[in-house]
């Protein structure tokens, strides 16, 4: 365990709630508005954390552990990657089952606390999250399988760290698949344009808002900060696959790796400028895609 | 040691009988005797597992087959390990699970059966020669069906049973064939006489291997050989049912891995066909679990899914002894091994859970229950733990095998041979989790959370301690496995040593358990420490209300989801492979599921052959003089064979 590496976990979650924020810029400015601060998160966090909350008669011990076990299987999930382009904090052969389980645990906090309430939002919410969630789950696994593959290496630090440059001059086809793979993955997972879209306000088109519907105050805190957490993670996913920064010193590397999250960011925002939300039946089909473009990339790696 | 363990297990399900009048001396005597018979066999299992010399028994039995050889290596161990384990906490689950039924059935008759079929595993786990191996097979397969029939009075009880028998004794006659082909030129049917004779074997041992897959596969519940599995499963009383899904279905499981130690190789095409079995159960299995409504036949199907991540497991394992690489091997035999334990913990958990909440409540249907973990806090507690594991969660037991299967498919990937394609197995394994993950939040969901559905879920009670101790005993168990890698590594890999035929010497430790043991504890701790901060969290106001219906004022029970409008989107997406019927009307959404393999192809087939046999019937008219013919025509037949032979009789 390197200093580094615990310096841009620190950096990472710090910055994390600016990403939503840089995002909703990216639209106001494509749409010439002026749009909310980028730190609007920031405030959001700071106002929820000293309220109070409202807890539905319906729910148990469950609804309240779902925020914390999201949280915390984020935060476990985020000690797996290399973000200085080194190792990660903890490091261990097959460690992407872990980070894959992580992602699969906080998932289940929440969907599970969603059914608490009783309400048959949740219920909707909840129902079409693990249907996604089982169209995108192997597509995951798929590109950590090419990048297996391509850097014959098993941990996350891996293939990610050292082995990643000369992968680049071996395999560059695949990887691009995988990176473009993984980019809608994000789109997926984080509940952004074309699979979700956090700004509506209409519950019945909604997934992943719809779930947390009946949080409030401090676990509503703990929801918004796991969700901008769980996009800086895919975006250092997105940023390690296209930029290997093994050769970079320290300081340097944690630097490309914040302006490739940003860029991710503003990429998510220019996505949603010009789309719109998929028609939740067509959804299954974009990952499905996804899943295909990053089973191509496996494939030309074993040819 | 074990020798006693099976008769102390055997005195106590004859006490249970011999006391049948006295019925609180008797449960005390079978709980107190069963779980010290349970305490000693699994003592020796422990010790082989921790580094101890295998041992062995060896009785001249005066029958052909030779010697009668018993014994207990790390293979044996980890099996007996599961089998005391999950044994001794269905026995005492059984014990108040059927106190209410005292006097209405035989309920002593059924401990000793319980007793029976528990002695029987461990003979079979033990067993080192085909003839009291098969005896054992046998007295298990028996021992089962009687348990599953316990309430014979409802018709379709009976059936499940006799399409259990049915199954199973198809399946021993592949058995009783495996042993024929192999001991065909063996000097005896010990264990060790046909492992000397594997060499010599046609084929590369791919006849015995094949015949073990068709007898071994239809108690392992293998797609497409696992029609009987969900029918006999729900059948049975909740503390058999555990039994069967959790211990006597993994003997199929055990009986591959025993074929493989003993050939000492194995053809590349055999692992191609476990990787490819192990991928269609572990997809179908869990689409299947999705569309049930009836909580037992649900996780009837999740054995199903769960014997395909094993053979996942076992076919990177074949592929490592095909072709050459003892780390695949290794990995890949010690990740079914310690799946197959896991398994059987928490499957176990589940369905004695799952019969607490049916005595709590009356009823197996889903859709009937909800609010469970308000009036049944512990069994809820039970469940989720269970749920959690099954679907591979970390920090509990079912990640850490599936952990061990993904870092296999992972090797043979990066291996560079032609077993690199094996590592599509971990998608398909990263699939399946998925689809776990999408039942079991139906499940826990629909039935432990939200409101009450019907009155049987609102007027339900939590089961006497007699019954939650043991769950509570197993999810400890299922946690702290989860936690501790670096202790529950070394045996699983002794094992996959042992079937990997590269047993013996100093071996180095798994480097990743380390880690991987202060990632779980570390995981543990933040998620305790997160609950109790945000418990106490300052000057915190918490309103009770109701929950927000997006302005709706008068929410009802009848408004949340169903488990059938929950799975619905899945199986619309799958609808080709689950044979799923979706029914709407006006005021209803309901889905049906039938089994594709039993309706589709076995009953239809099956009315074939009555159709075939019915127009064969004249033939045995029952009319004297038509025998006569037959006889005569037989002789004639004999004759002319001989003639053509060119001998005289």
């Amino acid at each position: 365990m390197t200093w580094t590496a615990l310096a841009a976990l620190g950096i990472l979650l710090a910055g994390a709630p600016a990403l939503p924020g840089i995002a909703i810029k990216t639209k106001a400015f494509l749409s010439g508005r002026r749009g909310a601060p980028v730190l609007q998160l920031y405030y959001d966090l700071v106002k929820l954390l000293r309220k109070g909350s409202i807890y539905s008669n319906t729910t148990t011990w469950v609804f309240r552990a779902g925020p914390v076990v999201a949280l915390a299987s984020l935060l476990a999930a985020a000690l797996l990657l290399p973000l200085d382009g080194q190792a990660a904090p903890v490091h261990f052969e097959g460690d992407l089952l872990a980070f894959a389980g992580l992602l699969a645990l906080g998932r289940f906090a929440l969907v599970l606390a969603g059914l608490d309430t009783g309400s048959s939002f949740e219920g909707m919410g909840a129902s079409r999250e693990v249907t996604f969630a089982s169209f995108a789950e192997p597509g995951l696994f798929l590109c950590l399988i090419a990048l297996v593959l391509a850097t014959s290496e098993v941990t996350l630090s891996g293939m990610l760290g050292g082995s990643l440059g000369a992968a680049w001059s071996r395999a560059a086809p695949a990887l691009v698949l995988v990176g473009i793979s993984l980019f809608v993955l994000l789109l997926a997972e984080n509940s952004r344009v074309p699979v979700d879209d956090p700004a509506t306000h209409l519950e019945l088109t909604m997934i992943h808002e719809v779930i947390v519907l009946d949080h409030s105050g401090p676990d509503l805190a703990l929801i918004l900060f796991g969700s901008a957490v769980k996009l800086a993670l895919f975006g250092a996913l997105v940023v390690g696959v296209f930029v290997p920064r093994a050769g970079l010193n320290g300081a340097l590397a944690i630097a490309v790796l914040l302006a490739g999250i940003a860029l991710v960011a503003v990429l998510v925002g220019v996505v949603e400028s010009v789309m719109a939300r998929l028609r939740l039946t067509r959804v299954p089909q974009l990952l499905a895609g996804a899943s295909a473009l990053a089973l191509l990339a496996v494939i030309l790696l074993l040819r | 040691m074990v020798a006693a363990g099976v008769l102390l297990i055997l005195a106590a399900g004859t006490l249970a009988v011999a006391l049948a009048r006295w019925p609180g001396p008797a449960d005390r005597a079978f709980s107190l005797v069963f779980g010290a018979g349970g305490a000693l066999t699994a003592a020796p299992a422990l010790a082989v597992l921790a580094g101890a010399p295998p041992s062995e028994l060896r009785f001249e039995s005066g029958i052909p087959g030779g010697p009668w050889v018993f014994g207990v290596d790390a293979l044996s161990a980890v099996f007996l390990l599961a089998i005391a384990g999950v044994g001794v906490a269905c026995a005492l689950y059984g014990v108040a699970y059927l106190r209410g039924e005292r006097g209405a059935r035989a309920v002593g008759l059924a401990h000793l059966y319980v007793a029976l079929l528990v002695a029987a595993l461990v003979m079979v786990v033990t067993a080192r020669a085909a003839v009291p191996f098969l005896i054992a097979w046998e007295s298990m397969a028996i021992a089962a069906y009687v348990l599953i029939v316990f309430h014979h009075q409802h018709a379709e009880i009976r059936r499940a049973g006799l399409l259990y028998l049915v199954a199973t004794h198809a399946g021993t006659l592949a058995l009783f064939a495996l042993f024929a082909v192999w001991g065909a030129g063996a000097t005896d049917l010990t264990f060790s006489a046909l492992a000397e004779r594997a060499p010599l074997l046609p084929r590369d041992g791919g006849v015995v291997l094949a015949l073990g897959l068709v007898g071994f596969g239809v108690k392992a519940g293998i797609v497409p050989l696992h029609f009987w599995l969900p029918e006999a499963h729900a059948a049975a009383p909740s503390h058999v049912s555990a039994l069967m899904s959790g211990i006597v279905i993994k003997m199929g499981i055990y009986g591959l891995l025993r074929v493989l130690t003993l050939l000492g190789s194995a053809p590349a095409w055999f692992g191609w066909i476990l990787l490819v079995l192990g991928a269609v159960s572990g997809l179908l299995g869990v689409l299947w679990a999705l569309a049930q409504h009836d909580i037992k036949r649900l996780l009837a199907f999740h054995s199903v899914e769960n014997i395909g991540i094993i053979l996942l497991g076992m076919g990177a394992g074949s592929l490592g002894l095909a072709h050459g690489s003892s780390t695949l091997a290794v990995l890949g035999f010690a990740g079914a091994a310690l799946h197959t334990l896991n398994h059987a913990l928490f499957k176990s958990l589940l369905f004695l859970s799952a019969g607490s909440l049916t005595h709590g409540t009356g009823t197996r249907e889903i859709d009937r229950l909800g609010g469970l973990a308000r009036r049944m806090p512990l069994t809820g507690v039970a469940f989720l733990i269970g749920a959690a594991a099954i679907v591979g969660l970390p920090p509990l037991n079912g990640f850490l095998s599936e952990w061990l299967v993904f870092r296999a498919l992972l090797h043979a990937g990066v291996g560079g041979g032609g077993e690199r394609i094996a590592i599509l197995g971990a998608a398909v394994l990263g699939l399946i989790g998925a689809l776990a993950l999408a039942c079991f939040a139906k499940v826990v969901g629909i039935i432990f959370l939200g409101v009450p559905r019907d009155p049987a879920a609102s007027a339900a009670h939590e089961s006497p301690a007699g019954m939650v101790r043991p769950l509570l005993v197993v999810a400890g168990a299922c946690v702290l496995i989860g936690l501790l890698p670096v202790l529950v590594l070394p045996p699983a890999l002794r094992a996959g040593r042992l079937v990997a035929g590269v047993a013996g010497g100093v071996v180095a430790p798994d480097p990743a358990a380390p880690p991987a043991t202060v990632f779980m504890l570390g995981l543990a701790a933040a998620l305790v420490a997160g609950m109790l901060v945000t418990r106490r969290w300052p000057n915190r106001d918490q309103i009770a209300a109701q929950t927000w219906a997006c302005g709706y004022a008068h929410p009802t029970p009848r408004m949340q989801y169903t488990a059938s409008s929950f799975a619905a989107p899945l199986l619309a997406l799958y609808r080709p492979v689950t044979g799923v019927r979706t029914h709407r009307s006006a005021g209803a959404f309901g889905t049906h599921a039938i089994d594709p393999v039993l309706e589709r192809v076995l009953r239809p087939a099956w009315r074939g052959v009555r159709a075939a046999a019915r127009w064969a019937r004249p033939i045995q008219g029952g009319r004297l003089s038509l025998r006569l013919i037959y006889v005569q025509a037989a002789v004639i037949a004999l004759l002319l064979y001989l003639l053509l032979e060119g001998r005289t009789p």
